[in-house]
């Protein structure tokens, strides 16, 4: 026979899966350092290119003052300046990547938090339906 | 409002019973709208205008995610920015990449706005977007409404410089490269705009959040009226010429049509605002519960009274019509517990023949 209460749980617990659910429970299998490391290397590689990116506009924007001046300007003063806005660039944006994902991870804790309630409460069903 | 809120209802079951049907009608018609906005705006590849690719992008577009949705945008733009000149196409590929690597990466939710932001410019609406998203975003949809604002001023610059971007010689690649950035980072009046929205729609989210009677409400008039100082205190500093009657004019019918958005997202009848206390193990718990407004809609049913079988030749000679008579409408304004229902008879029209039997 129908258990009714069950299928209720089961129809939640489905919703969740194939919703929100999916990427909460993704979240939720890794180790909070692992993933919030991930993000944060995903991040630094992500800026890495755009850095690359804004930087060859820059040189292009001005490409024959640039050419011009090359041999007379201090190269390794320009690289050591361009590297600075490198580090500061990229340690801004991991910041900000950590501390996105260090709260998407905590909700994502949470949430996956009452769907595994909810599955033991199934399961717990299950058991009791078996003994009778 | 009643009668508004069985609309709503209405158009919620329409929504329940087909969804799977009007998801990828809509999704077809925002790719139709983007693409064909595309082409008026842009259009320099000819063989892009043909309609019969339009379609079958949006057709495309209608049952897949809204994210390729975006790529194809974004690939058709590139392609007409190509045409028209590489360099064109050069820095608008850069400032798109730079968008996915830095923004995107972090709320692809709200993406879509950056379709929705262009549009809303072209029919004059713009201020829409900002509060809009400040009611059901988050802070982040800023984030994506200044990359729409951005890609519109893009698209506008180039199809006013398209001449000299198209016209010049292959030596003065450089110099063109350098009239795209200068345009992209040079135009105050994309500036402005840009903090106005970015402002607007955290000041609308903060509004919104607090816990106050017509939080949204007051929302909406702030966010409207913090967007039009904004957008007048930049003009006056930055000399950019808005046109104050339409700026005006475009935040009050934004507002309006962020009101209309407001009923069908958020309707909640304030009388009946409830207050709690409680405790747990933890907490204490101060709740504030504000029951949304809701009607039934009403069901009309239709009863069939047949004649019993014998006489039934004799009521069958055209006077059918008789036969279905629909007995009474109901309609239920529920209230809170109280449910009063009021009864609405149909006038009960007599007929001698159909009496007799």
């Amino acid at each position: 026979m129908l258990n009714e209460e069950r299928v209720i749980l089961m129809t939640k617990l489905a919703a969740y899966e194939q919703n929100e659910g999916r990427k909460m429970v993704a979240v939720g299998k890794y180790f909070r350092s692992d993933y919030i490391g991930i993000q944060v290397l995903k991040s630094v590689i992500g800026s890495t290119v755009a850095f690359i990116i804004i930087f060859a506009l820059y040189i292009l924007y001005d490409l024959e003052n640039f050419m011009n001046d090359i041999y007379k300007m201090d190269l390794f003063v320009f690289a050591k300046n361009v590297l600075i806005y490198y580090a500061v660039f990229v340690v801004v944006f991991a910041v900000i990547t950590f501390f996105v994902y260090s709260y998407r991870y905590t909700k994502a804790k949470k949430s996956t938090r009452t769907y595994y309630m909810n599955l033991k409460k199934l399961a717990s069903m299950y058991d009791k339906n078996n003994n009778y | 409002m009643s009668n508004l809120l069985e609309i709503k209802e209405v158009i919620k079951k329409f929504y329940a019973k087909y969804d799977v049907y009007v998801l990828p009608v809509l999704k077809f018609l925002l790719a139709l709208v983007v693409l064909l906005g595309i082409k008026g705006r842009l259009g320099y590849m000819t063989r892009l205008n043909n309609v019969a690719i339009i379609l079958i992008v949006s057709l495309l577009c209608s049952f897949l995610p809204v994210g390729f949705m975006i790529f194809f945008a974004a690939v058709f733009v590139l392609l007409h920015c190509y045409s028209l000149a590489m360099e064109a196409a050069l820095v608008v590929a850069c400032l798109f990449i730079l968008m996915l690597l830095l923004f995107f990466r972090f709320s692809p939710k709200e993406s879509v706005c950056v379709l929705l932001t262009p549009i809303c410019f072209a029919l004059h609406i713009p201020y829409v977007m900002p509060i809009a998203m400040g009611l059901i975003g988050t802070p982040a949809s800023a984030i994506a409404v200044a990359c729409g604002t951005v890609i519109h001023y893009l698209t506008v610059f180039i199809s006013q410089n398209a001449q000299t971007l198209g016209a010049g010689e292959a030596s003065e690649a450089v110099a063109r490269i350098r009239l795209m950035i200068d345009g992209l980072l040079g135009n105050k009046t994309m500036i402005i705009v840009v903090v106005a929205f970015i402002m607007t729609v955290a000041l609308v989210y903060l509004i919104r959040r607090l816990s106050v009677d017509h939080s949204w409400t007051i929302a909406i008039i702030a966010g409207t009226i913090s967007n039009i100082m904004i957008i007048l205190v930049g003009d006056l500093m930055y000399d950019i010429n808005v046109s104050v009657v339409a700026l005006i004019l475009g935040s009050l019918g934004a507002a309006l049509l962020v009101l209309v958005l407001q009923f069908f997202v958020f309707s909640v009848d304030y009388s009946r605002t409830e207050k709690v206390q409680f405790e747990d193990d933890e907490y204490y718990y101060y709740v504030k519960a504000v029951p949304k407004m809701a009607v039934a809609v009403s069901e009309k049913t239709v009863k069939k009274i047949n004649t019993q079988t014998g006489r039934s030749v004799h009521t069958q000679t055209g006077r059918d019509e008789h036969l279905k008579r629909p007995v009474s409408t109901e309609r239920q304004v529920r209230r809170g517990n109280s449910v009063t229902i009021g009864t609405k008879h149909q006038p009960d029209y007599r007929n001698d023949d159909y009496e007799e039997i």
